[in-house]
């Protein structure tokens, strides 16, 4: 395979494979795919597929067995329970990133209250996480995430533990941030019409490598209930469970 | 990682949580004190003897719990000193576990009173009459404490340990952001678990001279445990009744104005 070498391009994974110590199979064979710049991409696949590895690895937590992977440096991540620290009030958790560059104290302050106005959160910076609902906590986990002003976000299925009416609102929070800011966003999801109705390229991972990638020409804001939004669902499940 | 966190979903409560109410904590220092006592006066009246000699006075049974404590405290805080980095270093990797932790396992399980005469003989060599007992209890507190710190740090979600490394906490920024303020509420218990262990050994550890042949009850340190052992060697109810009567006012105390608090406290730092 040629490397691309399109400086659009912000991530770029060639031929990357993944065997964990204490495992015999890998997690991943081979997996090569880039990311352009802005674009905001969705890996879905059946649970144990690979697709949070490859996160993993490019936000830097796993290293690649084999395989070159590109990715610029200042990458941020909002995790599936949110992982907010439980002794720290949401102040201090959106400050987390900013604390450790040991950015001044007037610039933190700035940052959260941006950061946490873009999540309709102002309002909360005193509680602490075990105040909030399951939805505001993973809005203080965006917060924290865009605090950092990232170049790219990665999304590790971070609706999964919500319920649908939250879901859907965040839905819409992470489209609306995602055409403010144009960051790069990666998410891994294993819910298809959710990868559809926010994603501009669907890339499915089956068995540790890509099966597919399908682009979705679907303008925003997204209807679900449309007949082309069904069509492409249905294609991206046909090849799902293929 | 458990994806427990449904909206709506209540923390799970064992049968007593924490916050207690005050009525709660109120009847366990009322409770603990008149059990003990009542249990004792029973035992005393079906079993004991009926002695009387001379009797140490209140006082005396004042200083000898402050001393007794203290040697309590002193052990407790090299305990506390040397628990963090063992339980830091057994954590560290898979190797270190594998080399360290069984390691642990087995000193952790040897009843260190049986080592007592070789210890006091080490320490009074040395003058140390104090330090024997301070160094055994140090011992049967460590353990407690280093082995509710590493399933502590066992215990903390791998995507808490991620959102470290991802937001730039590494080393000793890590430990000491993350792994330390996650630890709180087991270095917590793991002390509670050292208390107790320590008032279960000293009243044996200050009773020098039963472990040194050929000595005399003049070299046992004074403190609640050779009151307590010498009051019921010599017969003197009172004195023993006294004793343990004080003993377990400070431990309810102790229960009450420290440990419950800091339980309460500890809510804070635990994951859900």
């Amino acid at each position: 395979m040629l490397k691309n070498t399109n400086s659009n391009n912000i991530i770029q994974l060639h031929d990357v494979a993944k065997t964990y110590e204490s495992s015999n199979t890998p997690a991943l064979k081979s997996v090569s795919f880039d990311v352009e710049k802005e674009e905001f991409l969705c890996l879905i696949g059946p649970s144990g597929c690979g697709k949070s590895t490859i996160l993993k690895i490019i936000a830097g937590l796993d290293a690649a067995t084999t395989g070159t992977v590109a990715t610029p440096p200042n990458i941020s991540m909002v995790f599936q329970n949110g992982a907010l620290l439980p002794w720290l009030t949401v102040y201090e958790n959106v400050a987390l990133g900013l604390r450790s560059k040991k950015i001044p104290d007037a610039e933190v302050a700035r940052l959260v209250k941006k950061h946490l106005e873009m999540v309709s959160l102002q309002d909360f910076a005193s509680k602490y996480p075990r105040e909030l609902s399951g939805g505001q906590r993973q809005r203080v986990g965006i917060a924290r995430a865009l605090a950092v002003e990232p170049s790219v976000l990665l999304l590790d299925e971070p609706f999964s533990a919500l319920d649908p009416k939250t879901t859907d609102e965040l839905h819409q929070d992470i489209l609306r941030i995602w055409h403010e800011t144009r960051v790069t966003i990666v998410m891994v999801s294993h819910l298809i019409e959710e990868a559809v109705s926010l994603a501009d390229r669907v890339i499915l991972i089956k068995d540790g490598t890509v099966s597919e990638i399908f682009t979705i020409p679907l303008p925003y804001p997204r209807r679900e209930h449309t007949e082309t939004f069904a069509e492409i669902v249905r294609r991206v499940r046909s090849k799902f469970f293929a | 990682m458990s994806s427990e966190r449904h909206v709506g979903t209540h923390r799970h409560h064992t049968s007593v949580s924490y916050p207690m109410s005050l009525h709660q904590r109120i009847y366990t220092l009322v409770i603990v004190p008149i059990l003990g006592l009542f249990l004792t006066f029973i035992l005393i009246h079906a079993f004991g003897s009926h002695a009387e000699s001379t009797e140490i006075s209140r006082l005396s049974i004042v200083g000898a719990l402050a001393a007794t404590f203290g040697r309590l405290l002193v052990a407790y805080v090299f305990a506390l000193l040397f628990s963090l980095p063992l339980a830091l270093l057994v954590t560290r990797n898979a190797f270190a576990e594998r080399v360290f932790l069984p390691l642990f396992d087995v000193i952790q399980s040897l009843p260190m009173l049986a080592f007592f005469p070789v210890v006091i003989v080490f320490f009074v060599h040395f003058g140390m009459y104090n330090g024997a007992a301070i160094f055994i209890l140090f011992t049967a507190m460590l353990w407690n404490i280093v082995f509710s710190l590493v399933s502590g740090l066992h215990s903390i979600p791998a995507e808490i340990k991620a959102a470290g490394h991802i937001f730039g906490l590494h080393g000793l920024a890590f430990a000491r952001k993350i792994l330390v303020p996650a630890s709180v509420p087991y270095l917590i218990t793991g002390s509670i678990l050292a208390f107790a262990q320590g008032w279960n050994i000293v009243i044996v550890a200050e009773v020098l001279h039963t472990y040194l042949p050929g000595s005399t009850t003049a070299i046992d340190l004074y403190g609640i445990g050779s009151v307590l052992v010498h009051a019921s060697a010599d017969g003197q109810q009172q004195t023993f009744l006294a004793a343990i009567l004080a003993l377990v006012v400070v431990i309810a105390l102790c229960n009450f104005f420290i440990w419950q608090k800091l339980l309460h406290h500890a809510e804070k730092y635990k994951f859900e």
